[in-house]
């Protein structure tokens, strides 16, 4: 045996004495050891004494890109990991600590991001001059602290927890949804004993029904109490709680309830085991046979970064991916889970209306001549674009040369009002970045429901909120923020009380260091925008929201395509374009008015889904969803970000921009760019901050350069922006997940 | 072997020489022709007691005496030309493996009446509908309906 491995090892190609030379840290820190004769309290006694002292290893590097921003020098403190010196902040733990020296502890219950538990006992330590082993995820780290890490004690008590921890949890690994993602699994391979020594009856679980989002198995669960924290801390809800003591003790929710949470999907993630896991996804697919591709969703405005998990033509399933910027580690509840909408309701082929009424399918060849004449017929002014709520920004800029070359300046995007103002960039994006919302002291919502319009948005707000008491009023209908706030009005009128200083809310306003003023995109359908926008930049004036150093006039925008259309010029020229349109080029729009269509209007849809607009189309062209395609999107903060195709398209159809450029051609004004490299340097000459992808390009011009204006308002209160939160797109209204979510969810 | 030559000469008188080659058809002599491993079988089995023949035709053989220990007790299948280990029913499995000294004959009584199943041997590569089909598998039942997407279906409007 040793033989055939001295001989392997031989024939290998990475030089043996670098793999075991000391200078290599992965090797040290991730070889695994059965530490069977530890098992003796003597043995270990006898061979922590018997060690040699161990030389100073050399610096490794911080676990995940861990940081450490030290603000000021007296602030930082010096603790020994394993002997290397490290320097971090004050306030940091031992955990930290180690994490900042690159020892990777391992850990259950402890998460950056939520509270403190210290109940898994698995981060232990030794720390020189501490009777007994320490919780490194609890212990705050001391200067001069000796921390070890890689020492018997450690080792032992890590084992030992393990042993615990595997006492009552089931071994059906292979019938787990979680088996291989799973850190128990992981961390009983690296960190266990080789063998067990359990004989008793392990105990059992009633599941829990949290709704059709998350499936539980309750018997799993080590009582992290991750889930816990999360429900309480990010996603604000009080569903979930630990029920008894000792080894009766759960999770559950009280009494029978589902999780109402748009963030539920998230304890999927965070669960270390398979107690918590994807209901839609149960069963269907093991994490090695995915193939993950990292892009974005388009879903809200947000554009979380997620990662795409597919199988073969398959969309399996959307986990997040980590952006600090944007999303953190969470998404919404609708991102996860509304890939199920991909494979339901597809258009595939190129289809025309008959005179009988019945769509019949066709070529592509025919197809484009029979729009190419018909578009020849009406006046060009006649000719109508509108691009969907999840357009890109390629085929938006496509279809608005196409149609320019055809003689309309007709184009628009469904979401921004039929007259919108694109000329200052700060008049529609979050210009306090979503990062940035944490350093607000108060927080005005001006006809925007943050919760279900741009959930992650709320998670913000709500993360400052719960750490620095911000103050929170909003105006609109009545909504259920899960933070505290002050409803101050429903509709214009608290606004123009505000503005004039008339409101009690506005000392704290006047008061407050970095006010950011949140306006819903909801208000650009409203024909009193402008006075609206004039009244809450009176409101920012008189606050003193729009500074160099701090800009708190913010637009949440709804869709994924707003920005980018706006950023590129999509304006109408004229207000009544939709009424008087003869030819109408839908480019995804599901969402826009249609019944101003007048009955002889050509209308021709490209989409991907038979959602609302294919009941009025005459001819459809198919095109491809966003997880098809490469594009790029501009979130609501004004970054652009690109998706990446992760399967194939179905059936016949197309990239959007490819179709525009396929049509044009056929219609006999031919676009100059026959790639994406050529239609994106077309989009350098009208935005090019497009092309500068996950970086925010912030709008430059203040809002304060506007002419003032005095324009009639409105009193009619504000309207919620997003009716259903679980169906808001053509994807996500096709989607079962959805369907059964709004069913059980919303329901109140 | 003198005992074989006599007995072979006393079942031709008595069934004739047609019908005594057809039992020797019937038993697979024939097939000991180009099957070494019944051959074999057959040469063990002159001397052995016959202990009992199941419902599917095998026969179970015993020698004590003149016969290694772990060889004291065999089968010779009844199908002769596609047999294998999974043809033994449970209850004769045990005394051939030696777990129990009950012949299967006995132990049949303990066969539950009421939701014990026939036996049926293991048809593992006997054909396409014997082969499992892990679930990905394009030959999976429950693959077969698989559509990648399922489209839009124009209706009347």
């Amino acid at each position: 045996m040793g033989f055939f491995v001295l001989r392997a090892l031989q024939r290998s190609r990475t030089p043996l004495s670098r793999l075991l030379s000391p200078q290599n840290p992965t090797f040290q820190s991730r070889w695994i050891t059965s530490t069977t004769d530890l098992h003796k309290p003597e043995a270990s006694a006898a061979a922590a004494s018997e060690a040699p002292r161990p030389e100073i290893p050399p610096p490794r590097t911080p676990v995940g890109g861990a940081r450490v921003h030290i603000s000021s020098p007296e602030d930082a403190i010096e603790v020994f990991v394993d002997g290397y010196p490290v320097k971090i902040p004050k306030g940091m733990t031992v955990l930290q600590a180690c994490e900042v020296a690159g020892v990777d502890i391992p850990r259950f219950c402890y998460h950056s991001r939520l509270s403190i538990a210290g109940n898994c006992r698995m981060c232990l330590v030794e720390v020189e001059k501490s009777p007994k082993p320490v919780a490194s995820c609890a212990m705050p780290a001391l200067p001069g602290m000796k921390i070890k890490t890689n020492t018997p004690v450690a080792k032992k008590a890590r084992e030992g927890v393990m042993e615990f921890l595997l006492m009552n949890h089931p071994l059906d690994c292979p019938i787990c949804d979680q088996g291989g993602e799973c850190d128990l699994q992981d961390q009983s391979m690296a960190f266990g004993s080789d063998r067990g020594r359990f004989t008793e009856m392990k105990r059992s679980v009633v599941d829990k029904n949290l709704g059709p989002l998350v499936k539980t198995v309750m018997t799993r669960c080590i009582q992290c109490t991750r889930c816990v924290r999360f429900a309480t801390e990010v996603a604000g809800v009080q569903d979930l709680g630990m029920l008894g003591r000792g080894s009766g003790e759960e999770i559950g929710t009280y009494v029978e309830k589902l999780m109402t949470s748009e963030l539920s999907g998230n304890v999927i993630d965070i669960c270390p085991v398979g107690a918590l896991t994807s209901k839609p996804f149960a069963f269907k697919a093991r994490n090695w046979e995915m193939k993950g591709t990292e892009t974005i969703d388009v879903t809200d405005a947000v554009g979380s970064n997620i990662r795409v998990d597919s199988r073969g033509p398959e969309v399996m399933r959307v986990v997040p991916r980590l952006n600090e910027d944007i999303n953190e580690e969470w998404i919404s509840d609708k991102t996860r889970f509304f890939y199920d909408g991909l494979k339901r309701q597809r258009l595939n082929d190129p289809m025309i209306r008959g005179p009988d009424g019945r769509f019949k399918s066709v070529s592509w060849r025919d197809a484009l001549a029979v729009v190419a004449e018909v578009m020849h017929q009406v006046k060009p002014e006649e000719i109508v674009g509108i691009a969907g709520q999840l357009s890109d920004a390629e085929s938006m800029i496509a279809l608005k040369d196409f149609l320019n070359k055809m003689g309309s300046n007709n184009v628009l995007c469904e979401g921004n009002g039929i007259h919108p103002h694109a000329d200052l960039r700060s008049n529609f994006l979050l210009n306090t970045n979503i990062g940035g919302l944490e350093r607000a002291d108060v927080f005005l919502l001006v006809g925007s429901q943050p919760r279900i319009e741009a959930p992650m948005v709320n998670a913000r707000i709500r993360k400052t909120v719960r750490a620095t008491h911000a103050k929170v009023a909003y105006i609109g209908p009545p909504t259920d923020l899960n933070y505290d706030h002050q409803h101050l009005g429903e509709g214009p009128q608290t606004l123009l009380e505000i503005a004039e200083g008339r409101h009690p809310f506005c000392s704290t306003l006047l008061s407050a260091k970095n006010p950011a003023i949140i306006i819903g995109a909801g208000i650009f359908e409203r024909n009193d925008r402008d006075a609206i926008f004039a009244a809450v930049e009176t409101i920012a004036k008189h606050s003193k929201a729009i500074r160099p150093d701090w800009n708190g006039f913010n637009v949440l925008l709804l869709n994924a395509a707003q920005a980018a259309a706006l950023d590129l010029g999509l304006i109408p020229e004229s207000k009544n374009c939709i009424g008087s349109a003869k030819f109408l080029y839908l480019m995804g729009a599901d969402d826009v008015n249609l019944e101003g269509v007048s009955n002889d209007a050509f209308v021709l849809y490209q989409g991907h889904h038979g959602d609302r607009s294919v009941y009025r189309a005459n001819i459809i062209f198919p095109s491809s969803a966003f997880t098809e395609k490469e594009g790029t999107y501009e979130n609501t903060e004004g970054c652009a970000q690109q998706t990446v195709p992760a399967v194939p398209t179905v059936g016949d159809a197309r990239d959007d921009w490819k179709i525009v450029r396929a049509l044009s051609e056929v219609a006999g004004s031919c676009l100059p760019y026959d790639s994406l490299a050529a239609i994106r340097a077309r989009i350098r000459a009208v935005a090019p901050n497009l092309l500068s992808t996950d970086e925010r390009e912030p709008a430059t011009v203040s809002a304060d350069v506007k002419p003032e204006f005095q324009y009639n308002m409105s009193m009619s209160g504000f309207k919620s922006a997003v009716e259903n939160f679980y169906m808001t797109d053509s994807i996500s209204r096709a989607s079962k997940i959805m369907a059964q979510c709004s069913a059980s969810l919303l329901k109140k | 072997m003198a005992s074989v030559v006599k007995g072979v000469v006393k079942a031709i008188r008595e069934k004739g020489i047609r019908n005594f080659f057809n039992v020797l058809i019937e038993d697979g002599y024939a097939n000991c022709l180009l099957d070494g491993n019944l051959l074999q079988t057959k040469i063990h089995s002159i001397g052995g007691k016959l202990v009992g023949v199941d419902q599917f035709g095998n026969k179970y053989y015993e020698k004590i005496e003149n016969t290694q220990y772990g060889r004291h007790r065999w089968v010779e299948y009844g199908d002769k030309s596609r047999y294998n280990a999974s043809q033994v029913p449970p209850e004769w499995h045990g005394w051939l493996h030696f777990i129990t000294d009950h012949t299967g004959d006995e132990l049949l009584m303990l066969k539950p009446k009421r939701y014990g199943v026939a036996h049926k041997q293991n048809y593992s590569g006997a054909g396409d509908e014997y082969i499992y089909h892990s679930k990905g598998h394009a030959l999976n039942p429950g693959q077969r309906d698989w559509t990648r997407y399922q489209p839009w279906q124009p209706t009347k409007t």
